[in-house]
């Protein structure tokens, strides 16, 4: 090689060095986010605000001005699909069109995103036209781990990861088959590939606040948690070693927005907040406010169906006092659906009777207004026992039970902790040392209405154990926090056509 | 698992949320201007998520003392 053959080939790998360097100006870039929206496409007045919050058309069109600004990346954190009437009177359907209408870029799964099955859930991951992400989740196809995006001159990488406790957090059928694995594992695997490709890694989490600090603690490599699931309202971005987290609240009450400059693979500067979403301070998105409005006039029509047929006048009037073929019915289908022994609800959890004749599925929602879903554990008789005396002994008040597969006799008139005289279950008393399935609602397993007794029956057994999604061994041998007690109701009467519970004498009065 | 409000032990089931800690302590979620922060000072939803030792602190005007008879529910 002569010397101005050698000094030339110096002169280009300087430049190829040079330029792999990238000196040039720091690329900037707006991420926008949401999380746990849960279905609440419509605005509405949560409990203590002063005016109308949330809908998603004034989202979208707050989106829209913000991504004209700067090169930008709309992502979504995960629990989208499940929860209000307008999300799971279609399963889901609704809240993907709308977010195939706000254009956003990548979404990653929630743990009730599986709540409709996997069936469901694949369907509405095929009808999306954005990625939707799971890193960490194996067995679930259309799926992807990550996904490149190029947004102004800044190549993104986004890596989605969901919290490994999802089997814990809907039916054990909807995850059957199915590997939740521990996030921090697989993101730095994950990192490991895409690190070199792109000049930033977005980690869309559905994990929570607390396991993403751990997240951004342990793993390094990470520039930006979008996060979801703990419902946090992070009003400007947090800095844990070297990675922001943010977190948008809940049910589209607020926007995210983090604006940041990355050079050379480093965050030069970053700045962000949230925007409250605000309908009276400007206009809808026409497209995102036709999809709610449409989805909201079926939703009216789905209502006023008619979905079956009360054979005799379902008592809802009464179920603070004594047996009612209402607290029945509701008894009844907690049982039948869980498989357990018995069945015990909160009477207060019944607010409304239903006349004879048909059924809409209004009249079933306004009945069941609570968003309450089924738990059954397991339960020492001493245990269950301590909550009928509780529940009989509350005569009048919300707390006086409904029952499945038990027969009770007490005296109202009895000295307090002492007026249930008798339990069977089934035709065979109750016995106090055995261990009974209890189906309930998530507010008395809760130890709501003081059902402390059922609290305590997780001392008996709260060890949980995920193996291959589904769920071994513990207290609770069954929780459906996706589905809520009106829906399968609903479900019921439906398939029955016609529903005609009676008067069986499982709550009996007799003083001595 | 087990979580902490203002320092009060709640034991909850797995997949639980916070509105199940506030019900188990007899206080009414649906009422009252409600606000709950995280041990960072974070405001957080009713339905947001629980990890065992979480800990959970009241703010805002206080929320009522259910009844034994819960006439709300």
């Amino acid at each position: 090689m002569t010397l101005r053959a050698f000094w030339r080939l110096i002169l280009v790998i300087g430049i190829s060095l040079w330029s792999s360097f990238s000196w040039g100006e720091p690329k900037e870039l707006r991420i926008i986010h949401f999380n746990d929206f849960h279905g609440f496409a419509r605005p509405h007045r949560p409990l203590g605000f002063k005016e109308e919050v949330g809908g998603a058309a004034w989202m979208a069109s707050l989106a829209e001005h913000l991504k004209g600004e700067k090169p930008a990346i709309f992502l979504a954190a995960g629990d989208m699909i499940q929860g209000d009437n307008w999300a799971n009177l279609f399963e889901g359907r609704s809240v993907i069109r709308l977010l195939n209408a706000m254009r956003i870029d990548a979404m990653v799964l929630g743990n009730h995103e599986f709540d409709f099955g996997p069936g469901v859930l694949g369907q509405r991951i095929k009808e999306a036209n954005f990625p939707v992400l799971g890193a960490n989740v194996v067995g679930m196809d259309g799926i992807r781990r990550h996904v490149v995006k190029k947004v102004g001159e800044a190549r993104v990488g986004i890596i989605g990861v969901i919290t490994a406790e999802t089997p814990l957090m809907t039916h054990p059928r909807n995850v059957r088959g199915l590997k939740f694995l521990d996030p921090e594992e697989v993101l730095a695997r994950e990192l490991e590939g895409i690190s070199k490709e792109v000049d930033i890694v977005v980690v869309l989490s559905h994990c929570g606040y607390s396991k993403d600090r751990e997240i951004a603690s342990r793993v390094r490599g990470i520039h930006v948690i979008v996060g979801g699931h703990s419902h946090t309202r992070l009003d400007e971005p947090v800095k844990v070693n070297d990675t922001i987290i943010v977190q948008a609240w809940e049910h589209g009450k607020t926007l995210g927005v983090l604006d940041i400059s990355v050079d050379g693979g480093k965050v030069l500067s970053w700045k962000g907040g949230l925007r409250d979403i605000v309908p009276s301070r400007w206009g809808p998105d026409p497209e995102a406010m036709s999809i709610v409005e449409e989805y909201s006039r079926q939703m009216s029509q789905l209502l006023d169906t008619v979905v079956g047929v009360a054979g005799v006048d379902l008592d809802g009037e009464n179920v603070r006092e004594r047996e009612t073929n209402f607290g029945n019915l509701v008894a009844d289908l907690l049982r039948e659906v869980s498989g357990a022994q018995v069945a015990m609800v909160n009477g207060g959890s019944i607010r409304r009777s239903i006349p004879r004749g048909p059924v809409t599925l209004d009249s079933i929602y306004s009945a069941l207004p609570f968003d309450n879903y089924v738990v059954t554990l397991k339960i020492r008789g001493r245990g269950l026992w301590e909550a009928l005396e509780h529940g009989v002994s509350g005569r009048g008040g919300g707390r006086f039970p409904q029952v499945s597969g038990i027969k009770i006799t007490y005296c109202p008139q009895g000295e307090p902790g002492k007026r249930l005289r008798e339990v069977r279950v089934g035709m065979e008393p109750l016995e106090m040392d055995r261990t009974y399935l209890l189906a309930t609602n998530d507010f008395l397993a809760a130890g709501g209405d003081g059902y402390s007794s059922l609290v305590q029956a997780l001392d008996e057994g709260d060890k949980m154990e995920n193996l291959g999604g589904a769920l071994v061994g513990g207290s609770i041998t069954f929780s459906d926090p996706g589905r809520w007690v009106r829906e399968l109701l609903a479900e019921k009467v439906k398939e029955k056509g016609t529903v005609s519970p009676s008067l069986e004498g499982r709550i009996m009065e007799a003083c001595p | 698992m087990r979580v902490f409000v203002d320092g009060r032990e709640v034991y909850l089931r797995p997949g639980m949320k916070v509105r199940h800690a506030l019900i188990q302590l007899g206080l009414e979620p649906w009422k009252g201007e409600l606000i709950l922060r995280d041990r960072w000072g974070n405001p957080v939803g009713l339905d947001g998520a629980l990890r065992d030792g979480d800990e959970l602190f009241l703010h805002g005007k206080p929320t009522e003392k259910l009844s034994q008879e819960h006439p709300t529910r």
